[in-house]
């Protein structure tokens, strides 16, 4: 026990990315899985039914939760903790102590919230769920948002000091975009969940979706793209192509992203005004994203013969084409004419498993597999599991992706002619199945996945000098 | 060198600033509707229904808005009559159907009740969760609450033909006079020729092509047929139904003959208008475990459905 609670809050340098890392884990398999129970819903609606915790209207910001709260938000946390002293030339973070601190407590945070909705203790916005609501003397206290408030500025805190103890004082674009990320995101945070005001009506959903939409876009995008200027270069060994274009993308991007939110609800009785500044903005969102994939992708050049034996790059390139594929899709289905067709329908809700899982998840396998190794001075247990892991996920993804545009599709056409909607249900059948199936592949790769980084972190044998290789390849 | 950041920094700061006035705190401020007409005021039952309805996800397939292309869901909603929903339940999508118009007695309370313990009983095709879980005082919060929406709407037409289609009828009807039982006469023969294939002699959806289908035809003596106006019907036949294996008429038969046609299709009976008399009964049965026993009523109360069972009878 005493040995444990050292592991928990120990001061070695890289110990909070790597307790970070473990915790991200354990809520990847919880969160896939409960996402796979909630897929068999759709064809099986009487299969659980009776229990209250694992209805969909439950089971479903559970699934959310985790995945967004737990899985990403941990596993970038996790990559900041390594990449922030390595690019200001620091051994470990400016308090070890306080990310371990901070680890425990998010944990904590997230396992009793997670546990209230499922219970029915939710806050019952979007994306906002977790909530851990309690009446103190009458007034009704959202915990589990101001813990979490708390977290993110220990989390800012610790990382804003790392850099500004840090050796190096020219900062790589990297780091401008993991400062500005957790820079904003306490303050969406704390607007996406009123945390002080109450709003009436409309004005509370144009709240809600400016966060809803910009958890994405100004967290898990600039954050994954942050990553990733550091992974690309390093892993493809060239230089990164241009630092211009990635200025470009970052000021543009904390431009055009913020204020997209309210094409969530372009056909609900909102102001047009806000309507057509979040599709202008929308539409607009096209320029940071090619500059950042162009610099990518420019970047690779000469090394994409690499992907073959290079196992985290694979990650690194599939996560981009992910990154283009979302971010053309989303502009294009956020104006007006395609909107008025999609919105409501299953085609939106692949979108949305394209930035996670295509997009940003892979930034997290990536990154995890170069730097695991790293941080512990050990080699991958298995290089095979690896290339199961990368191949489940990838056809998982493919195949939801696939079904769920179709899907769409499909439940588009019955909205709009009016079809009753028991009979478009019969037609979506087929493909709910094939989700489920994709949904099997995809647990079946975080499995392996967990369990090559378990041997890797719990039993692998220290490979001192560690054989040493610039783009990380050998490690894998 | 260093300086640079902080000029950088703070430029980062004030854009972010701007865009937050601009999209949150701004509508915030000046987007302030009058309280409409159709503007609920719950009462302490409804609103505790609500709360239960936000706690059980609902809103997570069920949205609560309708749109201007949506043409089964009554009443277009207004800025105005969200004044009172805090929090929010606009929903963003739907695996369910539109709710906004869904209460003011459209469909019994205890259709509600019977619907939320059992609902491929009630309605089958459905995937709706099962709610048999709740208590029984939740379960009537819940059900009241459902009541009150869209209690404050007119609601002429539950289903709309679109905007050009009803210009065309209107221009097209005076050749035929779809009330008279002579169209009605010389539509049966249209209707035996073309459309007793799938839709059986009786218009019941039990023609002998329709055992092929895996989405079966309609049911025309189903309530919610009942509901289509002239021009809607007109619609139908003319346009077909995508995503079904229903034709465009159109195509293939004149203006007129597709006139006869409505006139015909009109006159087919209603055939749950008894059970739905009989519906009151239900009242006494307030266990949903005794009402699933009870196979008639619940088939009764399927047949109340406007969607119906979609199976040939």
């Amino acid at each position: 026990m005493g040995s444990m609670l050292a592991a928990i809050l120990s001061d070695k340098p890289f110990s909070a990315s790597r307790n970070f890392f473990i915790s991200a884990l354990f809520w990847l398999l919880i969160g896939t899985t409960v996402g796979l129970i909630a897929s068999l819903q759709f064809t099986a609606p009487d299969a659980l039914s009776g229990v209250a915790q694992l209805s969909f209207g439950r089971i479903r910001p559970v699934h959310i939760n985790t995945i967004l709260v737990g899985w990403l938000s941990m596993g970038y946390v996790s990559c900041y903790f390594y990449l922030l002293p390595v690019l200001t030339k620091r051994n470990g973070l400016w308090s070890e102590w306080l990310g371990n601190l901070t680890c425990a407590a998010w944990n904590v945070t997230l396992l009793l919230g997670v546990l209230a909705i499922a219970n029915g203790n939710t806050e019952g916005r979007e994306y906002a769920e977790l909530a851990l609501t309690l009446n103190v003397f009458g007034y009704e206290l959202q915990l589990a948002d101001w813990l979490v408030l708390v977290a993110l500025l220990l989390l800012a805190f610790n990382c804003f000091m790392t850099v500004a103890t840090g050796q190096e004082k020219k900062w790589y674009v990297s780091l401008w975009y993991m400062m500005g990320s957790l820079f904003w995101f306490p303050f969406v945070w704390i607007i996406g969940n009123r945390a002080f005001v109450q709003l009436d009506g409309l004005n509370d959903a144009i709240a809600g979706w400016f966060y809803g939409h910009n958890i994405l876009g100004m967290w898990f995008t600039t954050g994954g793209v942050g990553i990733m200027y550091y992974l690309v270069p390093r892993f493809s060994g060239n230089p990164l192509y241009s630092h211009t274009l990635s200025m470009i993308g970052f000021w543009t991007i904390a431009m055009f992203y913020a204020p997209t939110g309210t094409h969530h609800i372009l056909q609900s009785p909102v102001p047009e005004w806000l309507k057509a500044v979040a599709v202008i903005a929308s539409v607009f969102l096209l320029v940071p994203v090619l500059t950042v994939l162009v610099n990518f992708f420019m970047t690779m050049k000469g090394k994409w013969g690499t992907v073959s034996d290079h196992i985290a790059l694979r990650f690194a390139v599939a996560g981009g084409f992910g990154y283009l594929f979302t971010c053309m899709q989303g502009p294009f289905q956020a104006t007006r004419f395609i909107n008025w067709y999609l919105h409501f329908s299953q085609w939106v809700v692949g979108h949305a498993h394209m930035a996670l899982l295509a997009t940003f998840s892979f930034f997290v396998f990536a990154c995890s597999y170069y730097m695991i190794p790293r941080i512990l001075k050990r080699k991958m247990f298995s290089r095979e599991l690896a290339i199961w892991h990368f191949w489940l996920s990838l056809l998982g993804w493919i195949i939801m992706m696939i079904t769920l545009t179709i899907a769409g599709l499909v439940q588009a056409a019955g909205w709009h002619f009016a079809v009753p909607f028991d009979q478009w249900v019969i037609e979506l059948v087929p493909y709910w199945l094939l989700r489920s199936f994709s949904g099997v592949l995809i647990v079946g790769g975080q499995i392996l996945y967990a369990y090559n980084m378990y041997k890797t972190i719990f039993n692998g044998d220290e490979c001192e000098p560690l054989p040493e290789s610039k783009t990380g390849a050998l490690y894998v | 060198m260093r300086i640079n950041y902080f000029v950088a920094g703070g430029f980062v700061v004030l854009i972010f600033f701007v865009i937050i006035f601009v999209t949150a705190i701004l509508p915030a401020t000046t987007f302030k509707p009058k309280p409409s007409a159709a503007a609920i005021v719950y009462t302490e039952q409804e609103l505790r229904g609500r709360n239960i309805y936000r706690r059980e996800g609902c809103f997570y397939c069920h949205s609560m808005f309708t749109r201007y292309q949506d043409r089964e869901y009554g009443e277009m909603v207004t800025a105005g009559d969200y004044v009172n929903e805090t929090p929010h339940i606009l929903g963003t999508a739907r695996t369910g159907p539109d709710l906004s118009n869904i209460g003011n007695n459209r469909y019994a309370t205890d259709w509600h009740r019977a619907h939320h313990s059992y609902p491929r009983k009630v309605k089958p095709g459905s995937i709706m969760p099962n709610y048999s879980f709740l208590s029984k005082q939740d379960m009537d919060d819940l059900v009241a609450f459902l009541q009150t929406l869209g209690r404050q709407r007119n609601q002429p037409e539950w289903v709309t033909a679109p905007q050009e289609l009803r210009d065309e009828f209107d221009a097209v009807k005076s050749h035929v006079d779809v009330n008279s039982s002579a169209a009605a006469n010389a539509g049966r023969g249209i209707y035996m020729q073309n459309c007793a294939g799938c839709h059986g002699v009786t218009g019941r959806g039990n023609g002998p092509v329709s055992i092929t289908m895996i989405k079966k035809p309609a049911n025309f003596t189903r309530p919610f047929y009942k509901n289509y106006g002239d021009a809607m019907w007109y619609y139908r036949v003319k346009e077909g139904v995508a995503g079904t294996r229903m034709p465009r008429w159109g195509q293939t038969l004149g203006k007129e003959q597709m006139l006869y046609l409505v006139a015909f299709l009109k006159t087919l009976p209603k055939d749950s208008q008894a059970a739905g008399e009989e519906i009151t009964s239900f009242q006494q049965l307030d266990d949903p475990v005794a009402l699933s026993k009870n196979y008639n009523l619940i088939k009764q109360l399927g047949e109340q459905s406007p969607y119906g069972t979609g199976r040939p009878e």
